[in-house]
């Protein structure tokens, strides 16, 4: 009896497992999609309104959800405290800190942290062209991040499945 | 308590700057960032170093040398970490902060076919540190005048750099907007509606369009808008009774001053010059002098913390600025270094340091003449 409700469990555990990581690989293209929608709306900020660059953080979280506004509004906030830190040093370090919670990648992290190195510290031209860069270097990454979803969402959640029950027929 | 304007300056700077005694604070003038060079202050007429440790010095190798990472978080911090939101203001050399005051840039320039086009490797920084001094233009304001009209003449404030002509025209502008005419004969007078074009956003230091400095109920401001534009755009949409704009010098102001005069509007003006004769051979200056169109002349000096003025009618002037052929240069700068300047900050007495006889002033080495005002403070120094 024991031995069956274990099994069970197991089976359970191993499903869900594989569930989560093909939550995973379904969720980055979108996030990356939202990123990119992000981008543009700070693109026009600097384009033709020319707006301070905490504000123009603020709006551009406000059209992304919530995993991903955090950050960015993290980075407004201490870009208006007097702390002194500088656009490049708070961008690396709240995005290198929040990206874990995100379902993104290496890849869209470097695009990112690209960004922020010249972010703020140049002509307007100069900024727009910057954001483009970032906003082709993450398409790249949505096309990768779709094939992966197609290849391994379904076959992570399989996995997760067969795996328990490898396990369950190997404690029987 | 510290002021507000702490805040732009990154922490390495603050600290010793915050530690500065609360008497030098309140009398600072200027802050001067220069990469790898020592931190300057100048205060009440004179300048210091600042060590690391917040005290002042004479000596400019104790002085705190700032690196290249603090003039680069200070430059963004004064641009809102928005470079491409100054571009204008940098092609210009100075950016102005919240609160009014004017940060002026140096570093180096980029061209485009011959003209500035951008600053890059910004190395140094004057920190202007903006005052209100409310009451200031109250010994001033009952000899400009003009009885018939009741309102004031035409004026023009003349002074070299600092010498307190945009903190007086900010003053001029609230008591005028507030009807303060400080003399016995304007007591009925009400306040004047007064228009202000502040091209630096030095005058009004607005925040989204509203002044932060007290500028009078009757004071409508145009924020960082090209003062020839601007004059025109406030005479045909505001209808202002006095138009105060700072600094004209250019053809195309004197173009507007003309405009507004001409439209029964005051205006009152400020320029750089360091006398009368210099007026007057500025050329644009001069073709507007020489046409009559100023009612009055202030010109302004200090020494010190004490400001003088002394205010000249339009005939009067054009006789001295024509007569006087200028023989040599003695327009000395206010802070400039004199032999007993290395005392240190303690003893703030204002007469300790000024020189008797050889005023680094403005007006060329002659007796001022008693300022006949009711108010009759000699000084015009804020109460």
């Amino acid at each position: 009896m024991i031995k069956l409700i274990g099994a069970a469990l197991v089976l359970f555990a191993g499903t869900m497992l594989g569930y989560l990581q093909a939550a995973r690989f379904a969720e980055r293209p979108k996030q990356i999609r939202h990123l990119l929608h992000a981008l543009q709306r700070l693109e026009t900020e600097i384009g033709y309104g020319q707006t301070p660059l905490p504000e123009a953080l603020a709006r551009m979280a406000g059209v992304l959800p919530e995993t991903l506004a955090v950050l960015f509004r993290r980075i407004a906030d201490e870009l208006r405290s007097s702390s002194g830190e500088t656009v490049k040093n708070a961008w690396e370090r709240i995005l290198s800190e929040g990206w874990p919670t995100t379902a993104m990648k290496a890849g869209e992290k470097e695009a990112m942290l690209r960004l922020g190195s010249s972010l703020g510290g140049s002509g307007r031209d100069d900024q727009l062209k910057h954001v483009r860069l970032a906003v082709l270097q993450l398409q790249a990454e949505e096309t990768s991040a779709r094939e992966d979803q197609m290849k391994y969402e379904r076959l992570s959640r399989s996995l997760g499945v067969l795996g328990a029950a490898l396990v369950v027929i190997l404690m029987m | 308590m510290l002021p507000a304007w702490l805040a732009i300056f990154p922490p390495s700077l603050r600290t010793p700057l915050s530690k500065l005694p609360v008497s030098v604070i309140e009398s600072l003038e200027e802050v001067r960032i220069r990469e790898a060079r020592p931190l300057e202050i100048s205060y009440g007429g004179r300048f210091a170093f600042l060590t690391p440790d917040g005290s002042l010095t004479g000596e400019h190798e104790a002085g705190y040398r700032p690196n290249r990472e603090d003039c680069r978080a200070f430059l963004e911090k004064l641009t809102d970490h928005s470079l491409y939101a100054v571009e204008e203001e940098l092609r210009r050399g100075y950016v102005t902060v919240a609160g009014g005051h004017r940060v002026g840039l140096a570093g180096r320039t980029v061209l485009d076919g011959g003209h500035v086009r951008h600053l890059r490797d910004v190395a140094a920084f004057n920190v202007r540190i903006a005052r209100a001094r409310i009451g200031s233009a109250a010994s001033v304001l009952p000899e400009l005048l003009d009885p018939i009209a009741r309102t004031i003449r035409h004026t023009l404030l003349v002074s070299p750099p600092q010498q307190g002509k945009t903190t007086l025209l900010r003053d001029l502008a609230r008591a005028i907007s507030a009807g303060e005419w400080n003399h016995p004969s304007a007591r009925g007078w009400r306040g004047r509606k007064v228009g202000i074009v502040d091209e630096r956003s030095e005058i009004a230091a607005c925040e989204r369009g509203v002044p932060t400095f007290d500028l009078g109920p009757r004071t409508d401001v145009l924020d960082a808008c090209p003062k020839a534009e601007g004059m025109m755009m406030l005479v045909r949409s505001m209808s202002p009774e006095v138009v105060a704009v700072d600094e004209i010098g250019r053809p195309e102001d004197a173009e507007a001053l003309r405009e507004a005069l001409h439209a029964g509007v005051r205006v009152l003006a400020t320029a750089h010059a360091s006398d009368l004769a210099d007026v007057f051979e500025r050329p644009v200056l001069s073709s507007l002098a020489r046409e009559g169109m100023f009612g009055a002349y202030v010109l302004l000096s200090r020494s010190g913390s004490e400001v003088r003025h002394r205010v000249i009618g339009s005939r009067e002037a054009e006789e001295e600025g024509l007569r006087r052929r200028r023989g040599s240069w003695n327009g000395v700068p206010r802070d400039a270094p004199r032999p007993e300047l290395r005392s240190p900050p303690g003893d703030r007495d204002p007469g300790a340091d000024r020189p008797e006889g050889t005023p680094g002033l403005a007006i060329k080495a002659r007796a001022l003449p008693l300022i006949r005002s009711p108010a009759s403070r000699e000084g015009g120094e804020a109460p």
